[in-house]
Formats: structure tokens, sequence, C-alpha cells
């Protein structure tokens, strides 16, 4: 083995980065970026779900528990009514609340049965267990706080506005997932299909004919968009009947959620692509473009936990409205008449109508 | 045949940065010639061509094809645009490609018969990654012709090709010109060139001259068209870059 011919190799490589800056940017600027997203939205944000206390007990116990919870740095809990509670559950506003009732004390000293009652909104697991988590230390410090002697039995009443003790991470993550696998493989395929059409002159050739830009837009989302939604369809149905992933919602408004992320997918991978010389070059946008709008658009950390300065950014992404649309369709049952979801359709469209616009308005610049 | 030249370009002007691509080019391109355009590379004849197609506008100056301004929506589809690298599908079979570009102009009737002109129609269902790259360039002709345009522009087309495809090429072009046809033609190659029936000599952006062979070897006292390009280029007005 010959040390300068290998060492030529290893020279030309470092000397064809350093030109690169698409190159440089991904190995020593997105890593940076990436990670302080990553670290700020983990260590940013309230983690702490929003919770009801509704203290209605007439002995000693309840308002101590109440007070417990009030303080505790698990869960951001307010004393609210029964009523509003109830509404915000309803809204979303609240992960879940906490009733003390009349007979609270009364019961845990003469039946040494410690009954609170909760309700938890039950779309987002992680939350649900915070909830509960931070009853059970309330509970605990309460306890040896009050009484000696034998310890009570604690058996709360936990009921769920949606899904249920049996929903699991998969059911919560795969809701959101759908979407996701839908819209990562369309823009892939998509942009480095239009960037073959620009290398290999194609493009060059339709721009002289007597296609318009929009034709040529519209052509390639109906062309892909067949290719997307039978995509869709497939992993829609393997997800339900296969996977078995919790499903309240209507099936035909989970596809159109799907369909309209891929629409706007398939443009947004034209718009990108146009920026790009080579397949190599349009890959490197995957973690510049897709994995911030994937760590911020609820995916994996709600919104609302998300750190307040980011809470923006994630609202003008549309992966966030169709991971929430897809999220209330499939958990919570909410129909097309539902506000939220008729937002979330909403932005899709316009976001999709946006990329195609963008996509059609860069078209010169990509055959020039 | 009408009066109205095929090509008209005047005065034209077309900078990128700080290169002069088109330094004022005046020129213009009769119906039913074969109109060679002969320079060296980064002379300006793929800049020209692509503005006759308006994918380039000018940054002055004008340009008409076929009597209308070039771009003009209107008469793209009278005009056949063969780029210099064989643009086509690869995962497309030959007749896939040609009905594709076919179904743009809306001439899909003409399919076989462009397969028949460049000789193709047996290879017709053959995936175009499996051909040679005289047939992809055949194949690439056959595009630009499918519609059977008044004006073709052929951009280098028989770069890389070996002599005896070449010689069939211009065989389909007298063909294509009997029928008709107007061709632009650019090439770097003098011997091709010499096919044409008139010729522009450009170098640098600039028209060095215009006219036949024989005018323009009479133009520089020579007998032979490379001598007459070197010749020319040496004229003040050439050597002025």
């Amino acid at each position: 083995m010959s040390m300068r011919r290998t060492l030529a190799i290893a020279r030309r490589i470092l000397h064809g980065v350093r030109r690169d800056r698409r190159t440089l940017v991904l190995l020593f600027v997105v890593p940076v970026v990436l990670l302080t997203l990553m670290g700020y939205l983990l260590r940013g944000g309230s983690t702490q779900p929003a919770v009801g206390v509704i203290q209605q007990d007439r002995g000693p116990l309840g308002p101590i528990v109440a007070q417990r919870l009030l303080a505790s740095h698990d869960v951001a809990a307010t004393s609210m009514s029964a009523d509003d509670a109830r509404a915000d559950l309803a809204a979303q506003r609240i992960a879940g609340y906490v009733v003390l009732p009349a007979d609270f004390s009364d019961r845990a000293l003469r039946e040494r049965v410690v009954a609170p009652e909760v309700h938890l909104e039950g779309t987002q697991p992680a939350l649900s267990a915070s909830v509960l988590g931070a009853l059970g230390s309330a509970l605990a410090s309460a306890g040896t706080a009050v009484s000696g002697g034998a310890a009570p039995t604690v058996s709360p009443t936990v009921t769920y506005l949606h899904g249920g003790p049996d929903l699991d991470t998969l059911d919560y993550f795969g809701a959101a997932f759908i979407g996701l696998i839908v819209f990562f493989l369309v823009y892939v395929l998509t942009s480095i299909a239009f960037l073959r059409e620009r290398q290999q002159g194609t493009l060059e050739r339709l721009m002289a004919s007597p296609l318009r830009r929009g034709e040529i837009v519209v052509g390639y989302m109906i062309g892909f968009g067949v290719l997307a939604l039978l995509q869709s369809a497939l992993v829609l149905a393997f997800s339900l009947a296969v996977l078995h992933i919790y499903n309240a919602g209507e099936v035909w408004l989970i596809f159109l959620l799907e369909a309209l992320l891929a629409l706007f997918a398939v443009n947004l991978g034209i718009f990108l692509s146009t920026f790009a010389r080579t397949e190599f070059q349009a890959v490197q946008f995957i973690p510049l473009a897709i994995v911030p709008q994937i760590l911020l658009s609820g995916v994996l950390f709600p919104v609302e936990t998300e750190p307040a300065l980011l809470q923006p950014l994630s609202n003008v992404l549309p992966l966030t409205y169709a991971v929430y649309g897809m999220r209330s369709a499939m958990l919570a049952g909410r129909g097309v008449t539902d506000a939220g979801i008729l937002v979330d359709l909403g932005v899709g469209v316009l976001f999709a109508a946006l990329a195609i616009a963008l996509a059609a308005l860069t078209l010169r610049r990509a055959a020039a | 045949m009408e009066s109205t030249p095929a090509v008209d370009i005047q005065g034209v002007v077309k900078t990128f940065g700080a290169l002069r691509a088109l330094d004022g080019v005046t020129l213009s391109v009769r119906r039913g010639e074969i109109f060679g355009l002969l320079g060296p590379n980064g002379s300006g004849k793929t800049t020209l061509i692509r503005m006759l197609v308006g994918l380039l506008r000018p940054d002055s100056g004008r340009i008409s094809v076929l009597g209308r301004a070039a771009g003009d929506a209107g008469i793209l589809g009278r005009v056949g645009y063969m780029t210099q690298k064989a643009a086509l599908y690869p995962d497309l079979s030959v007749r896939e490609n040609v009905d594709f570009f076919a179904a743009v102009y809306g001439a899909r009737a003409r399919v076989a018969d462009a397969l028949r002109v460049v000789e193709l129609s047996e290879r017709a269902d053959s995936v175009v990654a499996t051909l040679s790259g005289g047939m992809q360039q055949r194949l690439s002709l056959a595009c630009a012709l499918v519609h059977g345009p008044e004006l073709l522009l052929l951009d280098e087309p028989t770069v890389g090709i070996d002599p005896l495809l070449r010689a069939e090429f211009w065989t389909h072009f007298r063909r294509l010109t009997a029928a008709g046809t107007t061709i632009v033609v650019s090439s770097h190659v003098m011997d091709e060139a010499g096919r044409a029936d008139r010729l522009g000599l450009l170098r640098f952006g600039r028209l060095l001259a215009e006219g036949t062979v024989a005018e323009l070897e009479a133009r520089a006292g020579v007998d032979d068209l490379e001598a007459a390009f070197l010749r020319l280029s040496a004229t003040p007005e050439g050597a002025a870059t």
C-alpha cells in the first residue's frame, strides 16, 4: 500500500469539501442546530401538563391533597369548578382533572380507602402518566402527614375522555407517524425525480415546448399524487388492520389529512429541488428542511410543552397541523365538523396551494 | 412560402455576470434552409439557440422566430428543439419517450412516423437506458421532430457520434428541408458545418461573418472553410475582443 497514493485520495476529498459550502454546513452547522433544538425542546420546555383540581371534600384530608397537588412540580395544577374542568378537558386545555369528592376524608378514615376521581383527556399517554404520578405522590405525602396506623388502600377511579388505559405509545405516535412517513417518502421521491428531470435535460425540453409552468407542476402533482395516495392508503390500512393502532375517528377524514400532506410534500419536493444541483444536494435538504419540521411538529413532543419561544415556529409549520389533525381524528374521534379539524384541514389546503405556487414560480429558474 | 425570415436576430446582447456571451449578434435565417452556427466551444452557440425558444431573454436587441417574438407561447408548438445532450427519460421505452413529447405537442398520431424517420422502429420497445449513444441521439432527434415543426433547432446534434451516423443525420436534415422545414444546426466541427446552406461564424459572442461556404471562403481569400474561419477570426473586427 502506497501512502502517497492513499493520501492523494484523502487530500482530494478534503479539497473538494472545502469548496462545497453545503457539505460544510451539513457537517458543522446542522448538528449544532439540531442538538440546540433538541436540547431546548427537552430542557427548556414546561413538560408539566395542566391539571384541574376540584376540592369538594368536607373533611380535612381533601384540602391537604389539593394543596400538595397545587404545589407539585410534576403538573401545573389549578383549582377550578367541576363545570370549568369538564369544558377545559373537552377543549384539551388540561390533560386531566382530579376530583376530591365530598366523602373523601370520611371514607379514608372509616373504610381506609382513598378514592379520588381522576378524569383524563387520554390522547397523550405521557401526559396521563404524569397526572397519575403527581396524584400518587400528593396522596403519599398527604397520607404520612395525616394518619398514622395502617396504610389506606388507594383506589382512584380513573376515567378517560378519549382512548383508555390501553392506549399505548404506538397508538399515540402511530397516529402522527402515518402522516410523517407519507410526507417524508413523497418528499424524497419527488425532489429526486424532479432533479433528474433537470439533470437529464428533459426539463429544458419541456420549458421550450408549449407546456406552461403550471401544467408541469400540476402534472407532477397528479402523477406523484396518485403514488402518494396509494402509499397513504397502504400505510393507513396496515396501521389499522395489522398494527391495530387505536382509531376512534373516520377513516376517510384521516385519509384526507394524509392526502393534503402528501400534496404539500410533492410540491415542496419540486420547490426545494430547484435549489439543488445534484441528488446528493437534494438529500442534504433532509436534515436542513425536514428534520427540524419533524422535531417541531409535535410528533415527538407536544407543542404545548415546547418552550414558549419555539411554539410560534411550530404553529407555522404545516406538519404541525397535519399531526394534530390526525391525532384528534384518530385518538379523540373528532369529526369533520369539529372546529379544530376544520382549521387543520384548512391549513393543509393553504399550504398545499402555497407550495404549488412556489413550485411553479421557481420553475423558470430551474430551467435556466 | 412566407417572406418573413424563419429567424431574425437584431443586435442581441447577453451577459452572464462579467461574461459577454453574445455581443451584438445580428443574423437572419431564411425559410427552408439549413443554417449552420459554427464556432468553438463557449462562442455563444447554445446561448443563441436557447434564446430562440425563450429559455433565455436578451439583455438588449430583438429576436423574432417565425414572425413572432422568441418564446411566444403561440410559436413554441411550431418549433422543435434538440438539446446538446440527448435529453430523454431513461426509464421509458423508445416509443414511450416519443409518445410523451408527441402528447405535449398534441401530435400523438405521428409517433410511428418519427420512429421510422430515425430508423428506430425495431427498437421501439427497448428501454432507453439500454440504447447506444448513437441510438439515443437518434431518439432525441425523433422527439424534436415528432410534431412536424416548421423550425428545427439542433444544438450540436452530432457530437460524439460516428461519421456514418452523422452522414445519416444530414440525410434526414435534407429530407426535412425538402419538406419545407427550416433547420438551425450548431457545430464546432468545420467539415460538418460546411454541409449547411449558409453559415454564421461565431466567436467570443460575436458574429464574424454570415454567408454560404463559398462566400465565406471568397471573403477570406482562401479555399477552405477552416482557413477561412481562422482568417476571419483574425480580422480587426473579430480580433477586437
